[in-house]
């Protein structure tokens, strides 16, 4: 045991500076009124007091929530149904498929926001010309209050869509192959087979992935709020992380942020935490 | 004790020493090392390339004198200066937005440059300067930051689309009920009419106080008081959104109606001059771009403030400091403004420069679109802040939950100013 701690000193070193020190300190933090600069003073529960009187963080919450909601569908069933489409037809076509879809995941966040800022342009944006030839009349898709925060899902899940089209593809090769000739044997058709033989064999990756939908969708969209609404119009695409990064670093409010930080982490882990308990007692 | 567990324990001292090690700024042969934060390096349409062009003669003038530059986005620039701070790690010098002056003036370091130089020497480096500039940046009565790029709001227009749309382009519109008129006059002509620029990215609020100060009104009062409720101040943004509820004013970002009047797509464009070289380099053999001054209310004359950034010192260190004023003294020398205006966009602070061959005055007689602009300087109202700690938070709200939904939703602007005015006087304490 003492010889296993040795060589686990380094990683753990590195955790208890890196990642529990400042949550630590995160903590510390939120009961205390320090702007980063001169001395902290005790603010007791002040800050989360707070938190919840103004009225931004209690509607970045809300928008949270509703960015999860519509980025959720492009983290389990679109991309489930594109590796599904892509498995029954393997071959060198789908390879191809599969690369197209990855590649939003490797290109910068920056650029990619940048781009579709060109593509959403409520003025001869490609978007837009493409509806007018439709006959449609042009959409301010980031300017729009009622679009802006749809938009920035949409944004959002084009990367989340070409990784978990990857992580489902690797779920699909595992899939039990008896059961599907058991089906065939039966007379199932395909769309019986897909949907009462593959699909529950893919609830826990999409288990899974909507877990890392709830916990994270709003993390994957900080850097398109940032570059192309910062939070507007009328604050609908403001979301938990953009609205402490706000109180942080540009309000230098570290204890009102931090006291955020502390109740997104009460949030997010006390249903991880009960399911992890109750999972151990069933088990 | 055996040697795995020695040679572990090693390893994880090395990694932390590394990850806690910097290096030094100042040389063994005395070379004084300056980090310079700029939102201008680095950028194409800011003018990277100027500000590169500045800082390598300078660097040729002064061999003991080594500049660090770093980009920052405009909106950046106090958090980047307050983290760098807080990490140890501040810069020496920087250049900050107006806007953002109270704020840094209250949490940064700053010392006044004007309490950097000699007596002798801050006399013989203004004489030139324009006075009217240098009182109205001054705090207190002293020069704290040092002007550096400044420009003041700028009605831009597409002569093009003027012809096309039956308007003279030697005659451009001069009041807001002209600009209305051309506008509505540009739609009904298949482009889009006026875009100003008051719901910036930067969340600046010059061109905000630029239209309120214009209508005999003030966002904050001589004393301090938030007036940004009151009605020439209402009238002056109402005045937006009547623009964007008519259709003369398209509802849209800031880089949106850039991109549009590049694209030859919008009449006119009233934002700060540093975009005309931009502006210049996306026309060049489609359409002409001229620029006339911001427009003012009925007969009230206008009344822009301005905006742009200064030179600030956040060094304690005797040396850097005497080495910082060189620098600055350099970036606002007579050269320094010929290269500032000429390939950064924004108006040169000394009045000299324009009419002396060695510098401006070819340029000025071959392009005449930054005169209107040069000559408001003169009349130029100071910038004013929201006073105390949360002045920064003020500005964004005002910004924010004002003038945005305003101007760019046609929201009503009394309702909007009132609630607005009252949060911010929560915020700062009155």
């Amino acid at each position: 045991m003492t010889r296993a701690l040795w060589y686990l000193a380094p990683l753990l070193v590195v955790l208890a500076v890196w990642v529990y020190g400042p949550l630590a300190f995160t903590v510390v933090l939120s009961v205390l009124d320090w702007d980063g600069s001169g001395t902290p003073t005790f603010a007791g529960v002040d800050n989360f007091v707070k938190l919840f009187v103004q009225p931004e963080f209690p509607a970045a919450l809300l928008h949270t929530v509703l960015l999860v909601a519509c980025v959720l569908p492009f983290a389990t069933v679109v991309p489930m149904s594109l590796a599904i489409m892509l498995w029954k037809r393997p071959g060198r076509a789908s390879s191809v498929y599969r690369a197209l879809l990855f590649l939003p995941v490797v290109l910068a966040p920056v650029a990619t926001a940048m781009s579709w800022q060109f593509v959403l342009n409520p003025l001869g944006g490609v978007l837009n010309e493409t509806l007018g030839l439709l006959g449609m009349d042009p959409v301010n898709w980031l300017g729009d209050p009622g679009t802006a925060l749809p938009t920035i899902a949409v944004i959002t899940a084009e990367k989340v869509i070409g990784l978990n089209v990857l992580l489902y593809g690797a779920a699909l090769d595992g899939i039990d192959r008896d059961s599907l000739a058991a089906a065939g044997i039966d007379g199932a058709t395909e769309w019986q087979t897909t949907r009462h033989v593959v699909v529950p064999q893919l609830w826990p990756i999409t288990g899974l992935l909507a877990g890392l939908c709830v916990v994270l969708a709003g993390q994957w969209a900080f850097t398109n709020v940032a570059v192309l609404t910062q939070g507007g119009p009328d604050g609908v695409t403001d979301n938990v992380y953009y609205r402490l990064y706000t109180y942080g670093f540009t309000f230098f409010d570290t204890g009102v942020a931090s006291a955020g930080a502390v109740v997104l982490i009460v949030v997010l882990g006390l249903p991880l935490t009960i399911r992890t308990l109750l999972r151990r007692r069933a088990s | 004790m055996t040697r795995t567990p020695i040679f572990v324990a090693l390893t994880a001292a090395v990694m932390l020493t590394a990850a806690g090690c910097g290096t030094s700024t100042e040389a063994e042969d005395g070379t004084i090392t300056l980090s310079f934060l700029s939102y201008n390096y680095g950028t194409a349409d800011l003018g990277g390339e100027g500000t590169q062009q500045l800082i390598d003669e300078f660097e040729k003038a002064n061999p003991t004198i080594k500049i660090k530059p770093q980009g920052v986005a405009v909106a950046d620039v106090l958090t980047k200066l307050r983290t760098s701070t807080m990490g140890g790690d501040g810069f020496d010098v920087a250049q900050v937005g107006w806007s953002k002056m109270a704020q840094a003036y209250q949490s940064l370091p700053v010392t006044a440059v004007q309490d950097i130089a000699s007596t002798q020497d801050w006399q013989d480096t203004t004489a030139g300067f324009n006075q009217n500039v240098l009182k109205a940046t001054q705090r207190d009565g002293t020069t704290v930051a040092m002007p550096y790029t400044m420009s003041i709001p700028t009605l831009f227009y597409n002569a093009n689309l003027f012809r096309d749309a039956g308007l003279d382009p030697a005659d451009p519109p001069s009041t807001m009920d002209e600009v209305r008129a051309a506008a509505l006059a540009l739609v009904e002509h298949g482009a889009q009419g006026v875009y100003f620029d008051v719901a910036n990215a930067s969340k600046s609020d010059f061109l905000t106080q630029s239209l309120v100060n214009s209508n005999g009104g003030a966002v904050v009062a001589k004393d301090g008081t938030v007036t940004l409720d009151q009605p020439p101040a209402v009238a002056a943004l109402q005045t937006m959104a009547d623009l964007t509820r008519s259709g003369a004013q398209p509802g849209i970002s800031e880089s949106d109606a850039l991109a549009a009047f590049k694209a030859g797509k919008l009449g006119m464009l009233v934002t700060s001059t540093a975009v005309l070289a931009g502006l210049d380099a996306a026309a060049a053999g489609n359409f002409q771009v001229q620029a006339t001054g911001f427009p003012g209310f009925g007969d009230k004359k206008p009344r822009p403030t301005y905006s742009g950034a200064g030179l600030v010192v956040l060094s304690k260190d005797k040396a850097k400091q005497q080495a910082a004023w060189k620098f600055i003294k350099f970036l606002t020398s007579e050269q320094a403004f010929t290269t500032i205006t000429t390939k950064i966009g924004y108006l040169p602070l000394r009045p000299s420069v324009v009419t002396d061959p060695k510098y401006l005055k070819k340029y000025f007689d071959s392009d005449q679109r930054l005169l209107p602009a040069l000559r408001q300087l003169d009349t130029l109202t100071p910038y004013t802040f929201f006073s105390g700690e949360k002045a920064d938070e003020a500005r964004l709200a005002l910004q924010d939950e004002a003038v945005e939904p305003i101007a760019l939703r046609g929201a009503d602007a009394e309702q909007t100013l009132h609630t607005v005015a009252d949060k911010i006087r929560g915020l700062i304490g009155q």
